[in-house]
């Protein structure tokens, strides 16, 4: 059971340099996030109004659902981090992505799961992913135009997964610090 | 614990009744889930048996403490225990209920979820759509001021199943169409595209070119200026589209391209005695799909690479015979090849772009040669160059406000091929044109724009502009 | 990997294919008679069949000939008809060439009046136009349709005739009259001689040959909005689908012509010849703003002919063209002076429609002391550029 996402991947290796096909499964993507984990519980969230209204101040976007699908990631008993799963609607279609948060919030890396406009599959490339690493809600720089850099032609795209990930790095600061 | 109990079973029950609406998902895919739920399951268990001892064992405290405090009993410790008996009973229930309704929301999500990826993978149409609305202002010519309903467009977009998607596009020009109204409509897109599974993407049908940088990106929402620019309209004849095959893929170092065979132009169109050729050498001769001469195919080639996050830079090439054999046409071997260079930079609150695009027709002797005397023959080469710089100046909620400045250069007839006893056509200078203007966002779909532009060789053409624009 | 290499391959393949360049059909000699349809055989002994006539001496073929591109033979005015052939015309025999593509008549959207047979466009089609030359007195001068029917029965092809259209249509003169134009229609419509496309300009548009230096140059102020511009009604330009030039829009014109006193009918000071408002048509009499119109004509094989204009007013090419040219700038040298010195323009139509002359087109849009639109020798450069409108060029 455990090679199995193991062997997911190693597929995709083999189909680079094309960019395998669309998916990357939710336990490819903690794999990938957390690589020394042993245990991943899934620790799903429920935001009541307050915590809703604070999430929203924080990263200037309506916090959008109650629920949040979590997933903590740990080594033992050590908490490694978090990964949140979520979907935003690039130009016309659904992008999965998760997020991957450190203990204290920042962001821990991006993966997108599944791209499937005919544009804009940029944002799947790692150089794009990785403005995101390192940034946090109220340390700033998690927007298009101001620490984010768009994709000329994905624009709608780029801005939604962006947008995405500042509402899921509030969430974590509001929810999920230690 | 009967509840619990119960809970799982309508999980499971309704896990496994989910299963037929997972249409698309191969067989593998269905036992991937259905371990990863048998794990999940695991879990739960074992969470919930830990949660079970601890209760347990709360209990058992409960009760020692109840036993003790009973044992030095006073009216008072006997409330307090009675109290904390409450307490501890409420939390042990609440540990318990917390863990069921634990159980319940992950299992709740993870029905959610399967019926999000059901839905995610099931047929499904959207309706998507832009317009435009453009007010134009000659300076010098008041009485040619004019409102145009410019375009009004909408899409429909069908995904199949996780790997097959259609996507079409419906146009009217100008407001009102009819045999004696000047509006237009028309097909602009209608191909089927089709995933394969190393990433390869394929389509077939009327497709746009991957040309430039305003083809694939012509929403009013997406460019600055309320018209198009110029060289993107005259040049490249925006919004291009032919019928055929392309394929496209990714590479993983950021690098998009594209390629295909599609219908080409028709020189036999091309109308000496009219302006449309001088305004657009191949706007007057595309074919746009509509009963097109297939006999000479065109191919296409564009590389666009994104590998630093901000950058585009990006090329294309179009080449294809226009002659179709036509019986007692003098151009046959006539070939049309169109070329672009494009780049595009977005550095903070800035958006710098630049584009050179060249176009060429060769062959076209013998056809000028029937032509002598009208005012447009056929253009040996043409060509044009742009930059622009806008900026982000205010964003206060959901309007964003952005003043850009764009000077273009373009010329529809270049060249000439030659003409004998000097009965061509001279050529002419380039038109420059600047525009300076503004955009205002609301919110991510639409738009107001107002510029003005100055023409460097037909000033009468100066105007100032006004539109609204958008796009869903 | 391998379902990439297979698409680009297949590409390639395709992308060839393009390349290739077949070759064209070559043009078609002139088809035997035998491939024209039964009714387009007997069209054409109808056709020549001078018989059918009050003379016994003049057929179709005999105003328009077929070695003249269906024209006339000679340079008169108005060819002589009756039974006896001594009886004046009225009109220019203008060429049967290149006619198929002619509408019948209709005001355009923006009420410019086109198409239609004869000059002034009575006629709605080919069958309809070839009525009236049977039947009129300075024309083949038949009595009555029963006179031609009688007539017909005595033709060498009469068996033919019935054999298409029944014993018994001859019984009925109508019927058989009505039979006899359908058959000319079917000849002048089918019979590759009445539309060659052949000409040394038409062999230039294929790229097939070139033309000589003043050729070119003549072609280029035929076109030249602002020399000749007399593509504007005589369009020269192969159409979006390949078709190619008739060298007329099929609208009308009113040129203001001068009067032509060789024909007979003239010597009548109040005898004039309206066109689109009468005396032959009769249906627009009301329509005095079209009075003095006539139909633009191909000026395929124009070098042909002798004798040019409705009224025959001229009988060279050069004179044509010059006249377009120097009609306001030099009117003396078309127009008679009246008997106070004045000169009379546009003699040929009564004062109050005078008006109705175009004069606001290029190339006869001046006024006396302008210079014409075209000097002497572009002139001449035109006049050979209309030579090659000529059909049966072979390339030397």
């Amino acid at each position: 059971m455990r090679y199995q996402p193991l062997l997911a991947l190693s597929a995709c290796v083999l189909c680079a340099p094309a960019f395998a096909t669309q998916y990357l499964s939710a336990e490819q993507a903690q794999q990938l996030m957390f690589p020394d984990a042993t245990a991943f519980r899934p620790q799903p969230l429920a935001l009541n109004a307050a915590q809703m209204q604070q999430i929203e101040k924080l990263s200037g976007l309506p916090a959008r659902s109650v629920n949040w699908r979590v997933v903590g990631a740990y080594k033992g008993d050590a908490l490694l981090g978090y990964m949140v799963l979520d979907d935003v609607t690039g130009k016309f279609e659904l992008i999965s992505y998760a997020v991957g948060l450190n203990p204290d919030a920042t962001v821990r890396q991006v993966e997108v799961l599944a791209y499937r406009e005919s544009h804009g599959g940029e944002v799947r490339l790692p150089a794009w992913r990785r403005q995101f690493v390192g940034k946090s809600a109220s340390g700033g720089g998690l927007t298009v135009g101001e620490g984010i850099a768009n994709i000329s032609g994905a624009t709608l795209s780029c801005t939604h997964l962006t947008d995405g990930v500042r509402r899921i790095a509030a969430i974590a600061q509001v929810m999920l610090k230690k | 614990m009967n509840l619990n109990k119960k809970l799982i079973a309508v999980a499971l029950g309704a896990a496994f009744l989910s299963a037929p609406l997972h249409a698309g998902a191969s067989e593998k895919e269905l036992k991937a889930r259905m371990d990863k739920m048998a794990t999940e399951l695991e879990e739960l268990k074992a969470a919930l048996k830990a949660s079970m001892q601890k209760t347990a064992e709360l209990e058992a405290r409960q009760q020692q403490i109840a036993a003790t405090e009973a044992k030095n009993a006073s009216a008072n410790s006997a409330a307090n225990t009675a109290a904390i008996t409450a307490a501890a009973t409420s939390a042990a229930t609440a540990t318990a209920t917390s863990v069921a309704t634990n159980v319940a929301t992950t299992v709740a999500t993870d029905l959610a979820n399967s019926r999000a990826e059901a839905a995610r993978s099931a047929p499904s149409t959207i309706f998507t759509g832009y317009g435009e609305i453009n007010y134009n202002r000659p300076t010098k010519n008041a009485s040619a001021a004019q409102a145009d309903i410019r375009r009004a467009v909408i899409g429909i977009e069908h995904r199949f199943d996780e790997k097959t998607k259609m996507v079409s596009e419906f146009e009217w020009e100008h407001g009102v169409v009819s045999a004696s109204d000047k509006g237009e409509s028309e097909i602009e897109q209608l191909y089927v595209e089709r995933e394969f599974s190393n990433g390869l993407r394929g389509k077939v049908g009327l497709f746009l070119m991957p040309v430039g940088l305003l083809n694939t990106n012509h929403e009013p929402t997406a460019y600055y200026g309320v018209e198009r620019n110029f060289v993107e309209t005259a040049i490249i004849p925006t919004t291009w589209r032919e019928v055929g095959v392309g394929l496209s893929g990714d590479t993983a170092f950021g690098l998009t391209w594209d390629a295909g065979i599609t219908t080409g132009f028709d020189l036999g169109k091309w109308d000496a005695t009219s302006e449309e050729g001088r305004e657009s050498p191949l706007g007057s001769i595309h074919q746009e799909g509509q009963m097109a001469k297939s006999r000479d195919l065109a191919f296409h080639g564009a590389l666009n690479w994104r590998g630093v996050p901000g950058l585009l830079l990006g090329g294309s090439v179009f080449s294809g015979k226009a002659g179709h054999n036509t019986e007692g046409f003098a151009a046959n071997d006539a070939r049309v090849t169109l070329y672009d260079l494009h780049a595009r930079y977005t550095p903070g609150p800035w958006d710098l772009s630049a584009l050179y695009a060249r176009g060429q027709i060769s062959n076209t002797e013998a056809l000028n040669a029937t032509f002598v005397g009208n005012p447009t023959p056929v253009p040996k080469s043409f060509a044009g160059w742009y930059t622009q710089a806008a900026y982000q100046l205010l964003k206060s909620g959901d309007y964003t406000l952005s003043p850009f400045v764009r000077y273009e250069q373009f010329n529809t007839a270049k060249s000439y091929a030659y003409v004998p006893q000097g009965l061509g056509v001279e050529t002419g200078p380039d038109e420059k044109v600047t525009t300076v203007g503004a955009s205002l966002k609301v919110g991510e779909g639409v738009v107001l724009k107002a510029d003005y532009q100055k023409f460097k060789e037909d000033k009468s053409r100066d105007r100032l502009n006004l539109g609204m624009g958008f796009a869903y | 990997m391998r379902l990439l290499l297979f698409v680009l391959a297949a590409t390639a393949l395709l992308a060839g294919c393009s390349g290739g360049d077949g070759g064209s059909t070559p043009a078609t000699p002139a088809a035997p008679v035998s491939r024209l349809s039964a009714a387009a055989q007997l069209g054409q002994k109808i056709f020549n069949d001078a018989s059918l006539s009050a003379s016994g001496r003049q057929s179709c073929a005999s105003c328009h000939a077929p070695d003249h591109a269906f024209g006339p033979v000679n340079d008169l005015s108005a060819q002589p008809g009756g039974p006896n052939l001594d009886t004046p015309g009225f009109r220019a025999v203008p060429s049967l060439r290149y006619m198929e593509k002619t509408p019948a008549f209709f005001f355009a959207a923006d009420g410019t009046p086109t198409g239609g047979f004869d000059r002034d466009g009575r006629a709605q089609s080919l069958a309809e136009q070839a009525q009236r030359p049977f039947l009129a007195p300075h024309e083949m001068a038949n009595a009555s349709k029963q006179d031609v029917v009688d007539k017909l029965k005595k033709a060498a092809y009469i068996a033919e005739f019935r054999a298409l259209y029944g014993a018994a249509i001859t019984d009925d003169a109508e019927q058989a009259f009505s039979r006899m134009t359908f058959a000319i229609q079917a000849f002048e419509q089918e019979a590759p001689e009445f539309h060659p496309y052949d000409s040394k300009y038409d062999q230039f548009l294929a790229g097939k040959v070139q033309l000589n230096d003043a050729e070119l140059r003549g072609l280029a102020l035929f076109n030249n909005p602002q020399k000749g511009n007399c593509a504007a009604c005589h369009p020269s330009a192969r159409g979006a689908d390949g078709a190619s030039p008739l060298f007329t829009d099929f609208s009308f014109d009113n040129l203001g012509l001068p009067r032509n006193q060789r024909i007979p009918a003239t010597a009548d000071p109040t005898y004039f010849d309206l066109g689109l408002c009468g005396p032959d048509r009769t249906d627009l009499a009301g329509r005095k703003d079209l009075c003095g119109a006539f139909k633009v004509p191909t000026l395929r094989n124009v070098a042909t002919r002798k004798v040019f204009f409705h009224n025959g007013a001229f009988n060279t090419l050069k004179d044509v063209v010059s006249f377009y040219v120097r009609r306001d700038t030099n009117p003396e040298e078309w127009y008679p002076a009246g008997p106070d010195g004045t000169i009379q323009k546009f003699n040929d139509l009564p004062p109050e429609y005078r008006a109705n002359v175009n004069t606001a087109e290029v190339p006869y849009n001046r006024k006396p002391g302008m210079a014409p639109a075209l000097t002497p020798a572009e002139i001449d450069d035109v006049v050979q550029f209309l030579g090659t409108l000529t059909d049966g060029y072979q390339k030397p």
